[in-house]
Protein backbone atom coordinates (compact mmCIF):
# COMPACT_ATOMS: atom_id res chain seq x y z
CA UNK A 1 0.00 0.00 0.00
CA UNK A 2 1.34 3.38 -0.77
CA UNK A 3 1.65 6.03 2.02
CA UNK A 4 1.93 9.51 1.48
CA UNK A 5 4.95 10.57 3.53
CA UNK A 6 3.47 14.09 4.15
CA UNK A 7 0.84 12.22 6.45
CA UNK A 8 2.58 9.22 8.25
CA UNK A 9 4.55 11.42 10.82
CA UNK A 10 2.02 12.12 13.78
CA UNK A 11 -1.23 13.73 12.60
CA UNK A 12 -4.08 13.10 15.17
CA UNK A 13 -7.88 13.99 13.56
CA UNK A 14 -9.91 13.79 16.65
CA UNK A 15 -13.44 13.99 14.82
CA UNK A 16 -16.47 14.39 16.18
CA UNK A 17 -15.23 12.59 19.22
CA UNK A 18 -17.67 12.06 22.06
CA UNK A 19 -16.83 9.86 25.34
CA UNK A 20 -19.48 8.50 28.06
CA UNK A 21 -18.83 6.07 31.04
CA UNK A 22 -21.36 4.13 32.61
CA UNK A 23 -21.43 4.85 36.20
CA UNK A 24 -23.25 3.94 39.18
CA UNK A 25 -26.13 7.15 38.44
CA UNK A 26 -26.40 6.10 34.82
CA UNK A 27 -24.44 7.60 31.88
CA UNK A 28 -21.86 10.36 32.09
CA UNK A 29 -20.62 12.66 29.56
CA UNK A 30 -16.48 12.77 30.05
CA UNK A 31 -15.71 14.46 26.97
CA UNK A 32 -18.08 16.48 24.70
CA UNK A 33 -18.48 16.63 21.16
CA UNK A 34 -14.87 17.83 20.50
CA UNK A 35 -12.89 18.17 16.79
CA UNK A 36 -9.44 18.99 16.67
CA UNK A 37 -6.34 18.17 14.80
CA UNK A 38 -2.92 17.79 16.33
CA UNK A 39 -0.23 18.72 13.23
CA UNK A 40 2.45 16.83 13.00
CA UNK A 41 5.96 17.77 15.48
CA UNK A 42 3.86 19.85 17.07
CA UNK A 43 3.25 20.31 21.30
CA UNK A 44 0.17 21.08 22.13
CA UNK A 45 -1.29 21.40 26.05
CA UNK A 46 -4.19 20.54 27.60
CA UNK A 47 -5.32 22.41 30.38
CA UNK A 48 -8.02 22.82 32.37
CA UNK A 49 -9.60 22.27 35.84
CA UNK A 50 -9.24 18.47 37.34
CA UNK A 51 -12.02 16.51 36.34
CA UNK A 52 -12.86 17.71 33.08
CA UNK A 53 -12.02 14.76 30.98
CA UNK A 54 -8.37 16.25 29.60
CA UNK A 55 -7.02 13.07 30.61
CA UNK A 56 -10.08 10.96 28.82
CA UNK A 57 -9.60 12.40 25.80
CA UNK A 58 -5.72 11.36 26.14
CA UNK A 59 -6.82 8.29 27.17
CA UNK A 60 -8.68 8.01 23.77
CA UNK A 61 -6.17 8.69 21.88
CA UNK A 62 -3.86 6.31 23.78
CA UNK A 63 -6.50 3.68 22.77
CA UNK A 64 -7.23 2.65 26.20
CA UNK A 65 -10.43 4.57 25.61
CA UNK A 66 -13.28 3.79 22.97
CA UNK A 67 -14.90 6.69 22.44
CA UNK A 68 -19.13 6.42 22.02
CA UNK A 69 -19.50 8.83 18.95
CA UNK A 70 -16.86 9.91 16.33
CA UNK A 71 -13.51 8.66 15.38
CA UNK A 72 -9.78 8.94 16.27
CA UNK A 73 -6.85 8.72 13.76
CA UNK A 74 -3.59 8.83 13.59
CA UNK A 75 -1.77 9.61 9.74
CA UNK A 76 -5.35 8.92 8.51
CA UNK A 77 -5.69 5.41 10.05
CA UNK A 78 -8.12 4.90 12.84
CA UNK A 79 -6.90 3.97 16.10
CA UNK A 80 -8.00 0.76 17.48
CA UNK A 81 -5.85 0.40 21.06
CA UNK A 82 -2.59 0.82 22.66
CA UNK A 83 0.04 0.89 19.70
CA UNK A 84 3.66 1.86 19.68
CA UNK A 85 3.21 4.26 17.54
CA UNK A 86 1.86 6.18 20.03
CA UNK A 87 3.56 6.59 23.26
CA UNK A 88 2.43 7.69 26.69
CA UNK A 89 4.42 8.39 29.77
CA UNK A 90 2.37 8.58 33.08
CA UNK A 91 2.80 10.56 35.94
CA UNK A 92 3.51 7.24 37.95
CA UNK A 93 5.87 6.76 35.99
CA UNK A 94 4.98 2.72 34.95
CA UNK A 95 8.06 1.71 35.48
CA UNK A 96 8.55 -1.65 35.83
CA UNK A 97 10.25 -2.18 39.10
CA UNK A 98 11.34 -5.71 38.68
CA UNK A 99 13.67 -4.26 35.65
CA UNK A 100 16.63 -2.33 35.89
CA UNK A 101 16.38 1.41 34.52
CA UNK A 102 18.42 -0.23 31.18
CA UNK A 103 15.98 -3.28 31.08
CA UNK A 104 12.58 -0.71 31.72
CA UNK A 105 14.22 0.59 28.12
CA UNK A 106 15.13 -2.45 26.43
CA UNK A 107 11.61 -3.68 26.78
CA UNK A 108 10.07 -1.48 24.43
CA UNK A 109 12.79 -2.37 22.02
CA UNK A 110 12.29 -6.11 22.21
CA UNK A 111 9.09 -5.73 19.57
CA UNK A 112 12.10 -5.08 16.91
CA UNK A 113 14.11 -8.26 17.17
CA UNK A 114 17.17 -6.33 17.25
CA UNK A 115 20.14 -8.30 18.30
CA UNK A 116 21.25 -8.07 21.71
CA UNK A 117 23.88 -6.12 21.21
CA UNK A 118 22.13 -3.85 19.39
CA UNK A 119 19.13 -3.52 21.95
CA UNK A 120 21.37 -2.72 24.48
CA UNK A 121 23.13 0.03 22.60
CA UNK A 122 19.99 1.39 21.83
CA UNK A 123 19.05 1.47 25.31
CA UNK A 124 22.16 2.89 26.69
CA UNK A 125 22.04 5.68 24.15
CA UNK A 126 18.53 6.37 25.14
CA UNK A 127 18.85 6.51 28.90
CA UNK A 128 22.18 8.72 27.88
CA UNK A 129 20.22 11.15 25.93
CA UNK A 130 18.15 12.03 29.53
CA UNK A 131 21.58 11.54 31.64
CA UNK A 132 21.29 8.64 33.16
CA UNK A 133 23.87 6.73 31.67
CA UNK A 134 25.27 6.13 35.04
CA UNK A 135 22.35 4.31 36.54
CA UNK A 136 21.47 1.66 34.45
CA UNK A 137 21.41 -0.71 36.40
CA UNK A 138 19.45 0.55 38.89
CA UNK A 139 16.14 -0.38 39.84
CA UNK A 140 13.66 2.41 39.53
CA UNK A 141 13.16 2.46 43.93
CA UNK A 142 16.36 3.70 43.78
CA UNK A 143 16.01 6.38 41.44
CA UNK A 144 14.32 9.43 42.69
CA UNK A 145 11.46 10.95 41.00
CA UNK A 146 12.76 13.08 38.76
CA UNK A 147 15.12 10.03 37.61
CA UNK A 148 12.18 7.80 37.19
CA UNK A 149 10.36 10.07 35.32
CA UNK A 150 13.43 10.23 32.93
CA UNK A 151 13.78 6.88 32.60
CA UNK A 152 10.14 6.90 31.34
CA UNK A 153 11.35 9.08 28.84
CA UNK A 154 14.10 7.27 27.57
CA UNK A 155 11.69 4.15 27.32
CA UNK A 156 8.58 6.00 25.21
CA UNK A 157 11.40 7.66 23.27
CA UNK A 158 13.60 5.21 22.44
CA UNK A 159 10.75 3.41 20.74
CA UNK A 160 10.35 6.54 18.15
CA UNK A 161 6.60 7.14 18.46
CA UNK A 162 5.14 9.35 16.32
CA UNK A 163 2.88 10.84 18.96
CA UNK A 164 3.68 11.24 22.41
CA UNK A 165 1.30 12.09 24.98
CA UNK A 166 2.11 13.31 28.68
CA UNK A 167 -0.63 13.13 31.40
CA UNK A 168 0.71 16.03 34.01
CA UNK A 169 4.39 13.74 33.63
CA UNK A 170 6.06 16.85 36.29
CA UNK A 171 2.94 16.43 38.49
CA UNK A 172 4.56 15.12 41.21
CA UNK A 173 7.82 16.18 40.71
CA UNK A 174 9.51 19.74 43.19
CA UNK A 175 9.44 23.15 41.20
CA UNK A 176 13.43 22.57 40.55
CA UNK A 177 13.32 19.54 39.35
CA UNK A 178 10.14 20.56 37.12
CA UNK A 179 12.51 23.11 35.56
CA UNK A 180 15.14 20.69 34.68
CA UNK A 181 12.73 18.14 33.49
CA UNK A 182 11.12 20.95 30.78
CA UNK A 183 14.22 21.28 29.10
CA UNK A 184 15.26 18.04 28.85
CA UNK A 185 12.07 16.98 27.41
CA UNK A 186 12.29 20.12 24.61
CA UNK A 187 15.67 19.16 24.12
CA UNK A 188 14.07 15.64 23.36
CA UNK A 189 11.23 16.54 21.56
CA UNK A 190 13.16 18.83 18.85
CA UNK A 191 15.64 16.19 18.34
CA UNK A 192 12.56 13.36 17.42
CA UNK A 193 10.48 15.65 16.48
CA UNK A 194 6.75 13.95 17.70
CA UNK A 195 3.52 15.12 18.20
CA UNK A 196 3.50 16.19 21.79
CA UNK A 197 0.20 16.01 23.61
CA UNK A 198 0.64 17.36 27.24
CA UNK A 199 -2.03 17.10 29.64
CA UNK A 200 -1.31 19.80 32.61
CA UNK A 201 -2.96 21.94 35.02
CA UNK A 202 -0.05 24.10 35.43
CA UNK A 203 -1.17 27.18 33.18
CA UNK A 204 2.76 28.47 33.54
CA UNK A 205 4.21 25.09 32.66
CA UNK A 206 2.18 24.63 29.52
CA UNK A 207 2.63 28.45 28.80
CA UNK A 208 6.47 27.40 28.69
CA UNK A 209 6.64 24.38 26.77
CA UNK A 210 3.61 24.53 23.98
CA UNK A 211 3.51 25.78 20.18
CA UNK A 212 -0.22 25.33 21.30
CA UNK A 213 -2.75 25.28 24.35
CA UNK A 214 -6.05 24.10 24.20
CA UNK A 215 -8.03 25.06 27.63
CA UNK A 216 -10.98 22.58 28.67
CA UNK A 217 -14.27 23.57 30.56
CA UNK A 218 -15.30 22.15 33.19
CA UNK A 219 -16.64 19.01 33.03
CA UNK A 220 -18.43 17.71 30.73
CA UNK A 221 -15.27 19.03 29.23
CA UNK A 222 -14.85 20.46 25.63
CA UNK A 223 -12.19 22.75 24.11
CA UNK A 224 -12.97 26.47 24.65
CA UNK A 225 -10.04 28.56 23.85
CA UNK A 226 -7.30 28.18 21.75
CA UNK A 227 -3.52 29.82 21.84
CA UNK A 228 -0.75 29.47 18.99
CA UNK A 229 1.80 30.47 20.76
CA UNK A 230 5.19 31.22 18.33
CA UNK A 231 7.56 32.44 21.08
CA UNK A 232 11.43 31.43 20.93
CA UNK A 233 11.90 29.23 23.39
CA UNK A 234 13.04 28.39 25.93
CA UNK A 235 11.08 30.83 27.46
CA UNK A 236 10.64 32.40 30.60
CA UNK A 237 8.03 34.56 31.86
CA UNK A 238 9.60 36.73 33.02
CA UNK A 239 11.41 37.47 30.16
CA UNK A 240 9.07 36.26 27.25
CA UNK A 241 7.34 39.58 26.79
CA UNK A 242 3.94 40.89 28.07
CA UNK A 243 2.10 38.57 25.74
CA UNK A 244 2.60 35.45 27.47
CA UNK A 245 1.46 37.49 30.79
CA UNK A 246 -1.60 38.26 29.03
CA UNK A 247 -2.27 34.78 28.10
CA UNK A 248 -1.83 33.62 31.51
CA UNK A 249 -4.29 35.71 33.12
CA UNK A 250 -6.40 34.95 30.40
CA UNK A 251 -6.53 31.16 31.41
CA UNK A 252 -6.45 31.36 35.04
CA UNK A 253 -9.82 33.46 34.42
CA UNK A 254 -11.07 30.66 32.35
CA UNK A 255 -10.06 28.11 34.91
CA UNK A 256 -11.45 29.64 38.13
CA UNK A 257 -14.27 31.89 36.56
CA UNK A 258 -15.09 32.74 40.32
CA UNK A 259 -12.31 34.26 41.69
CA UNK A 260 -11.53 37.75 41.40
CA UNK A 261 -7.87 37.86 39.81
CA UNK A 262 -7.45 41.65 40.81
CA UNK A 263 -7.06 40.10 44.12
CA UNK A 264 -4.85 36.83 43.82
CA UNK A 265 -2.14 38.56 41.40
CA UNK B 1 23.63 -7.52 61.80
CA UNK B 2 25.91 -4.95 63.64
CA UNK B 3 23.34 -3.37 66.17
CA UNK B 4 26.12 -1.78 67.59
CA UNK B 5 26.87 0.62 64.57
CA UNK B 6 23.36 2.56 64.25
CA UNK B 7 23.62 5.28 65.39
CA UNK B 8 20.90 5.32 68.45
CA UNK B 9 19.99 8.11 70.77
CA UNK B 10 20.49 8.17 74.31
CA UNK B 11 17.76 6.84 76.12
CA UNK B 12 19.11 5.68 79.78
CA UNK B 13 15.52 6.77 81.24
CA UNK B 14 14.12 3.17 79.74
CA UNK B 15 14.81 0.26 82.16
CA UNK B 16 17.18 -2.41 80.56
CA UNK B 17 15.02 -5.11 79.15
CA UNK B 18 12.81 -2.60 77.11
CA UNK B 19 15.73 -1.13 75.47
CA UNK B 20 17.40 -4.60 74.67
CA UNK B 21 13.58 -5.25 73.26
CA UNK B 22 13.06 -2.38 71.24
CA UNK B 23 16.75 -2.47 69.81
CA UNK B 24 15.69 -5.76 68.59
CA UNK B 25 12.88 -5.24 66.88
CA UNK B 26 14.38 -2.30 65.10
CA UNK B 27 17.06 -4.85 63.63
CA UNK B 28 14.14 -7.01 62.71
CA UNK B 29 14.79 -10.73 63.03
CA UNK B 30 17.76 -11.42 64.57
CA UNK B 31 18.51 -14.40 66.29
CA UNK B 32 19.11 -13.35 69.51
CA UNK B 33 15.38 -12.25 70.22
CA UNK B 34 13.60 -15.26 69.68
CA UNK B 35 16.62 -17.80 71.64
CA UNK B 36 15.42 -15.42 74.97
CA UNK B 37 11.69 -16.14 74.21
CA UNK B 38 12.45 -20.01 74.14
CA UNK B 39 15.20 -19.99 77.29
CA UNK B 40 12.33 -18.36 78.96
CA UNK B 41 9.92 -20.84 78.03
CA UNK B 42 12.16 -23.28 78.26
CA UNK B 43 12.66 -21.86 81.95
CA UNK B 44 9.25 -21.96 83.00
CA UNK B 45 8.72 -25.31 81.83
CA UNK B 46 11.64 -27.19 83.83
CA UNK B 47 10.44 -25.16 86.97
CA UNK B 48 7.10 -27.08 86.71
CA UNK B 49 8.81 -30.29 86.17
CA UNK B 50 10.86 -29.93 89.36
CA UNK B 51 8.33 -28.51 91.29
CA UNK B 52 6.39 -32.22 90.51
CA UNK B 53 3.02 -30.64 90.67
CA UNK B 54 2.17 -31.99 87.48
CA UNK B 55 2.41 -35.71 87.21
CA UNK B 56 5.24 -36.80 84.58
CA UNK B 57 2.84 -39.12 82.12
CA UNK B 58 0.32 -36.27 81.87
CA UNK B 59 3.31 -33.14 81.03
CA UNK B 60 7.07 -34.41 81.15
CA UNK B 61 9.74 -32.63 81.96
CA UNK B 62 12.04 -31.24 79.34
CA UNK B 63 15.37 -33.82 80.35
CA UNK B 64 12.51 -36.38 79.61
CA UNK B 65 11.54 -35.27 76.17
CA UNK B 66 15.15 -34.72 75.37
CA UNK B 67 16.21 -38.48 76.41
CA UNK B 68 12.67 -39.81 74.74
CA UNK B 69 14.53 -38.08 71.66
CA UNK B 70 17.80 -39.76 71.97
CA UNK B 71 15.53 -43.30 72.62
CA UNK B 72 13.83 -42.66 69.49
CA UNK B 73 17.01 -41.71 67.48
CA UNK B 74 19.24 -44.68 68.49
CA UNK B 75 16.28 -46.94 67.64
CA UNK B 76 15.91 -45.38 63.84
CA UNK B 77 12.26 -44.74 63.90
CA UNK B 78 13.01 -41.02 64.25
CA UNK B 79 15.26 -40.84 61.04
CA UNK B 80 12.92 -42.72 59.38
CA UNK B 81 9.84 -40.80 59.90
CA UNK B 82 11.20 -37.76 59.55
CA UNK B 83 12.25 -39.39 56.40
CA UNK B 84 8.57 -40.66 55.34
CA UNK B 85 7.23 -37.64 56.50
CA UNK B 86 9.66 -34.89 54.85
CA UNK B 87 8.99 -37.00 51.54
CA UNK B 88 5.47 -37.21 51.48
CA UNK B 89 5.51 -33.22 52.26
CA UNK B 90 7.77 -32.58 49.56
CA UNK B 91 5.86 -34.35 47.11
CA UNK B 92 2.11 -33.60 48.43
CA UNK B 93 3.49 -29.90 48.21
CA UNK B 94 4.99 -30.12 44.66
CA UNK B 95 2.03 -31.34 43.39
CA UNK B 96 -0.52 -29.02 44.54
CA UNK B 97 1.61 -25.98 44.16
CA UNK B 98 2.22 -26.52 40.65
CA UNK B 99 -0.86 -26.95 39.75
CA UNK B 100 -2.82 -23.96 42.31
CA UNK B 101 0.10 -21.47 40.34
CA UNK B 102 -1.21 -23.05 37.05
CA UNK B 103 -5.14 -22.82 38.15
CA UNK B 104 -4.29 -18.94 39.44
CA UNK B 105 -2.38 -18.32 36.00
CA UNK B 106 -5.94 -19.71 34.26
CA UNK B 107 -8.84 -18.38 36.06
CA UNK B 108 -6.93 -15.01 36.62
CA UNK B 109 -6.80 -14.34 33.12
CA UNK B 110 -9.58 -16.70 31.01
CA UNK B 111 -12.73 -15.23 31.87
CA UNK B 112 -14.31 -18.38 30.94
CA UNK B 113 -12.05 -20.65 33.00
CA UNK B 114 -13.13 -18.06 35.85
CA UNK B 115 -16.74 -18.69 35.32
CA UNK B 116 -16.86 -22.26 35.02
CA UNK B 117 -14.78 -22.77 38.74
CA UNK B 118 -14.26 -19.76 40.90
CA UNK B 119 -17.43 -20.18 42.64
CA UNK B 120 -16.54 -23.94 42.65
CA UNK B 121 -13.22 -23.69 44.12
CA UNK B 122 -14.26 -21.27 46.49
CA UNK B 123 -16.94 -23.75 48.17
CA UNK B 124 -14.20 -26.37 48.51
CA UNK B 125 -11.66 -23.62 50.83
CA UNK B 126 -13.82 -23.96 54.14
CA UNK B 127 -13.61 -27.81 53.94
CA UNK B 128 -10.62 -28.87 56.38
CA UNK B 129 -8.38 -30.92 55.34
CA UNK B 130 -8.59 -33.34 58.23
CA UNK B 131 -12.49 -34.04 56.93
CA UNK B 132 -11.06 -35.76 53.36
CA UNK B 133 -8.85 -38.25 55.14
CA UNK B 134 -11.50 -40.61 54.95
CA UNK B 135 -12.47 -40.15 51.52
CA UNK B 136 -8.85 -39.71 50.59
CA UNK B 137 -8.21 -43.58 52.14
CA UNK B 138 -11.30 -44.98 50.31
CA UNK B 139 -9.85 -43.94 46.86
CA UNK B 140 -6.18 -44.08 47.47
CA UNK B 141 -5.72 -46.51 50.31
CA UNK B 142 -3.85 -46.13 52.97
CA UNK B 143 -0.15 -46.00 51.50
CA UNK B 144 1.31 -43.49 50.32
CA UNK B 145 -1.63 -41.80 47.81
CA UNK B 146 -4.39 -40.56 50.24
CA UNK B 147 -1.45 -38.89 51.78
CA UNK B 148 -0.17 -36.75 48.75
CA UNK B 149 -3.58 -36.49 48.11
CA UNK B 150 -4.16 -34.73 51.52
CA UNK B 151 -1.73 -32.52 51.21
CA UNK B 152 -1.57 -31.04 47.65
CA UNK B 153 -5.37 -30.52 47.63
CA UNK B 154 -4.77 -28.48 50.63
CA UNK B 155 -1.99 -26.50 49.27
CA UNK B 156 -3.48 -26.37 46.17
CA UNK B 157 -6.57 -24.47 46.89
CA UNK B 158 -4.39 -22.07 49.51
CA UNK B 159 -1.81 -21.36 46.32
CA UNK B 160 -4.20 -20.78 44.05
CA UNK B 161 -6.36 -18.30 45.78
CA UNK B 162 -3.31 -16.39 46.27
CA UNK B 163 -2.48 -16.23 42.58
CA UNK B 164 -5.71 -15.69 41.58
CA UNK B 165 -5.89 -12.24 43.56
CA UNK B 166 -2.60 -11.63 42.43
CA UNK B 167 -3.34 -11.64 38.93
CA UNK B 168 -6.46 -9.62 39.77
CA UNK B 169 -4.06 -6.69 41.20
CA UNK B 170 -1.78 -6.28 38.28
CA UNK B 171 -2.09 -2.59 37.75
CA UNK B 172 -3.53 -0.61 35.08
CA UNK B 173 -0.60 1.11 34.41
CA UNK B 174 1.94 -1.60 33.77
CA UNK B 175 -0.60 -3.43 31.39
CA UNK B 176 -1.42 0.14 29.51
CA UNK B 177 2.54 1.21 29.67
CA UNK B 178 3.19 -2.88 28.62
CA UNK B 179 0.68 -2.04 25.77
CA UNK B 180 1.63 1.05 24.50
CA UNK B 181 5.27 -0.11 24.08
CA UNK B 182 4.58 -2.72 21.81
CA UNK B 183 4.65 -6.23 23.68
CA UNK B 184 3.12 -9.16 22.71
CA UNK B 185 0.89 -10.68 24.62
CA UNK B 186 2.98 -13.15 25.92
CA UNK B 187 5.49 -11.05 26.70
CA UNK B 188 2.62 -8.61 28.50
CA UNK B 189 1.95 -11.80 30.59
CA UNK B 190 5.38 -13.49 30.89
CA UNK B 191 7.55 -10.20 31.93
CA UNK B 192 4.78 -8.08 33.18
CA UNK B 193 1.56 -9.93 34.50
CA UNK B 194 3.70 -12.73 35.90
CA UNK B 195 6.27 -10.57 38.08
CA UNK B 196 3.41 -8.29 39.34
CA UNK B 197 1.53 -10.86 40.78
CA UNK B 198 4.93 -12.85 42.21
CA UNK B 199 4.57 -11.18 45.66
CA UNK B 200 0.72 -12.48 46.02
CA UNK B 201 2.06 -15.69 44.52
CA UNK B 202 4.86 -16.26 46.52
CA UNK B 203 2.37 -15.39 49.49
CA UNK B 204 0.13 -18.15 48.98
CA UNK B 205 3.31 -20.46 48.39
CA UNK B 206 4.30 -19.94 52.05
CA UNK B 207 1.22 -20.28 53.95
CA UNK B 208 0.93 -23.66 51.55
CA UNK B 209 4.05 -24.89 53.26
CA UNK B 210 2.59 -24.45 56.40
CA UNK B 211 -0.57 -26.12 55.19
CA UNK B 212 1.12 -29.15 53.81
CA UNK B 213 2.66 -30.04 57.57
CA UNK B 214 -0.56 -29.54 59.17
CA UNK B 215 -2.41 -31.85 56.60
CA UNK B 216 0.22 -33.88 56.28
CA UNK B 217 0.13 -34.82 60.26
CA UNK B 218 -3.87 -34.87 59.88
CA UNK B 219 -3.73 -37.61 57.29
CA UNK B 220 -1.20 -39.50 59.02
CA UNK B 221 -2.91 -39.26 62.13
CA UNK B 222 -5.35 -42.14 61.06
CA UNK B 223 -4.81 -44.76 58.28
CA UNK B 224 -0.52 -44.85 58.04
CA UNK B 225 2.34 -47.55 59.53
CA UNK B 226 5.36 -44.64 59.53
CA UNK B 227 5.96 -40.97 59.31
CA UNK B 228 5.39 -37.95 62.55
CA UNK B 229 1.94 -38.08 62.70
CA UNK B 230 1.88 -42.15 63.29
CA UNK B 231 4.07 -42.18 65.75
CA UNK B 232 2.24 -39.28 67.91
CA UNK B 233 -0.77 -42.03 67.37
CA UNK B 234 1.30 -44.89 68.80
CA UNK B 235 2.65 -42.79 71.65
CA UNK B 236 -0.84 -41.91 73.06
CA UNK B 237 -1.54 -45.96 72.97
CA UNK B 238 1.23 -46.41 75.43
CA UNK B 239 0.76 -43.04 77.00
CA UNK B 240 4.34 -42.35 76.08
CA UNK B 241 3.34 -38.13 76.47
CA UNK B 242 7.03 -37.62 76.69
CA UNK B 243 7.44 -38.99 72.85
CA UNK B 244 4.36 -36.81 71.88
CA UNK B 245 6.13 -33.86 72.98
CA UNK B 246 9.40 -34.32 71.36
CA UNK B 247 7.39 -35.11 68.19
CA UNK B 248 5.51 -31.79 68.86
CA UNK B 249 8.65 -30.14 69.14
CA UNK B 250 9.95 -31.55 65.61
CA UNK B 251 7.27 -30.68 63.93
CA UNK B 252 7.15 -26.69 65.11
CA UNK B 253 11.12 -26.52 64.53
CA UNK B 254 10.64 -28.32 60.93
CA UNK B 255 7.69 -25.90 59.97
CA UNK B 256 9.42 -23.19 60.92
CA UNK B 257 12.85 -24.07 58.98
CA UNK B 258 10.73 -24.64 55.70
CA UNK B 259 9.17 -21.33 56.79
CA UNK B 260 12.10 -19.56 56.98
CA UNK B 261 13.76 -21.30 53.58
CA UNK B 262 10.82 -20.03 51.53
CA UNK B 263 10.60 -16.63 52.55
CA UNK B 264 14.12 -16.42 51.92
CA UNK B 265 13.78 -17.66 48.44
CA UNK B 266 10.95 -15.29 48.19
CA UNK B 267 12.72 -12.23 49.09
CA UNK B 268 15.36 -13.37 46.63
CA UNK B 269 13.45 -13.41 43.97
CA UNK B 270 10.66 -11.07 44.18
CA UNK B 271 13.48 -8.58 45.55
CA UNK B 272 12.00 -5.09 44.14
CA UNK B 273 9.01 -5.49 46.90
CA UNK B 274 11.40 -4.88 49.50
CA UNK B 275 12.65 -1.46 50.11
Amino acid sequence: MMTDTTQSRGRVEIDDVVIRFKGKQGTVTALERTSHVLEPGTFTSLIGPSGCGKSTLMNAIAGFVTPAEGALRLDGKPITGPSPEVGVIFQQYALFPWFTALNNVRFGLKQFGLSKREEIDRARAALDEVGLAAHADKYPQQLSGGMKQRVAIARTFAVEPKVLLMDEPFGALDAQTRLVMHDLLLGIWRKHKATVLFVTHDVDEALLLSDHVQVMSQAPGRLIRHYHLTQERPRALSRSGNELLEIRDEILGLLHPKTMLADTL
Amino acid sequence: MAVTDLPRPPNATLPRVARVLSQGARTGATLGLPLISFAFVLGLWSLVGLSGVVKEAIFPAPWSVWSATVEMWRNGTLQTDLAKSLGRAAVGFGIGATLGVMMGLLTGRVAVVRTLLNPFLNLLRPIPAIALVPVAIVWFGIGEGSKYFVVSYTVFLTVWFNTHHGMQYVPETYLRAARTLGASKLREFATVVLPAAAPHIFAGIRLGVALAFLSLVAAELSGASSGIGFRLQEARQYVRTDRMFSLLIILGILGALADLVVHWIGKKLVHWEQG
